[in-house]
């Protein structure tokens, strides 16, 4: 069982997922924009990260940025898993990918419950 | 209309149908993922489907409409409205969206108002599309005392009807800036919501059939966004 925070804005789609991942055998904790992530993340000190860039004020790449500057959050596996395609992303992956060591990148709209809890799976056996 | 004012409403309607596009996305994957976790759990909770569904449809309905009142102006049957009234039926229509995302919502209609004239449905139709975006942007704040108000108030200009909330985020800065950046960013209302706020822009497509114009406005200690109208005394009388 891994201890997964869930950055996720809706409240339907985080309860939806929280439910599919605690059914999963995690346990989830769910924060809504990315200053009560960070304090989440203080609290529960999460084994992996799942993380939608669309957040109200601070985006998840600001949150990321701030999470990794913590030396003892710098490799914990993040998952993003946003609306945002891949496309638009594609510039800065290198950034995401190598100073922001996110793992993963999944696109919502096609990412199914099961595909990302193996995702998790994997990445929780891996950490 | 000449030709540049056709211009120019083909390219806001373009850019509005860009943020529905945007916007649509979120309820067709609530659907998605709750058809998901009940294939994989077996628990036939289909509710929350259902409220995503309906929203959904609300929106390409509250859009269209938009889109044929400022195509066609003829269709702008005006008739005496009671404010307090078209409140009282949006909040029926937003009462299902609300709950599930935690949000309290209240009705504050007190006070005696005369009727405006208006296009009763439009006048509607706008209230609920900016009430469900409203809904949404305060269902992230996941606090227990999260509410929005369905309220009306005479203010200098005539009467407003909006939807209310403590978020002092709701300001006319950010009205101007999400309608700057319509069509071309996904979030064009970042201080307030995730999502790309379709409700909003729709709502504001329809006043302007209308004539009217979505205004930031306060409500006793409260922050929104309503619809300032006319009232009119002499339909009062009669």
């Amino acid at each position: 069982m891994s201890q997964i925070l869930l950055i996720e804005p809706d409240r339907l789609l985080a309860e939806t997922y929280k439910k599919a991942l605690s059914t999963a055998g995690h346990k989830v904790s769910v924060a809504s924009g990315s200053q009560e992530a960070i304090n989440l993340a203080d609290k529960i000190s999460p084994d992996l990260i799942i993380l939608e860039i669309q957040l109200v004020g601070h985006s998840g790449i600001e949150f990321l940025y701030e999470f990794r500057s913590y030396p003892e959050w710098q490799n914990i596996p993040v998952i993003i898993h946003t609306s945002v395609p891949y496309a638009e992303l594609a510039n800065g992956w290198p950034i995401l990918s190598g100073y922001l060591n996110t793992m993963e990148y999944r696109y919502k709209p096609n990412t199914t419950l099961e595909s990302l809890i193996s995702s998790v799976n994997d990445l929780a056996l891996s950490a | 209309m000449d030709s540049t004012e056709a211009n120019q409403n083909k390219a806001s309607s373009y850019l509005l149908m860009i943020n529905l596009a945007e916007q649509l996305k979120l309820p067709f994957m609530q659907i998605q993922r709750q058809a998901e976790l009940i294939r994989l759990t077996g628990k036939q909770d289909i509710s929350s489907i259902e409220t995503s569904a309906d929203y959904a449809l609300k929106l390409i309905d509250n859009y269209l409409l938009g889109l044929k009142l400022n195509q066609d102006k003829m269709a702008l049957e005006q008739e005496p409205v009671s404010v307090a009234a078209v409140l009282y039926d949006s909040g029926q229509l937003l009462d299902r969206l609300a709950k599930k995302y935690g949000v309290k919502l209240e009705l504050n209609i007190s006070g005696k108002y005369e009727p405006v004239m208006a296009h009763k449905q439009g006048l509607e139709s706008a209230l609920v599309s900016l009430g469900t975006s409203l809904i949404e942007a305060a269902g992230v704040q996941n606090t227990p005392k999260c509410s929005l108000q369905l309220a009306t108030h005479r203010c200098r200009y005539g009467i407003v009807a909006g939807v209310y909330s403590n978020n002092p985020g709701l300001t006319t800065d950010l009205l101007r800036q999400g309608r700057k950046l319509i069509g071309s960013a996904r979030q064009p209302l970042v201080n307030l919501t995730y999502s790309a706020g379709a409700g909003i822009f729709v709502a504001d497509s329809i006043l302007k059939a209308m004539s009217l114009s979505l205004k930031a406005s306060r409500h006793h200690r409260l922050y929104g966004i309503g619809a300032v109208m006319r009232g009119n005394q002499q339909l009062q009388l009669v």
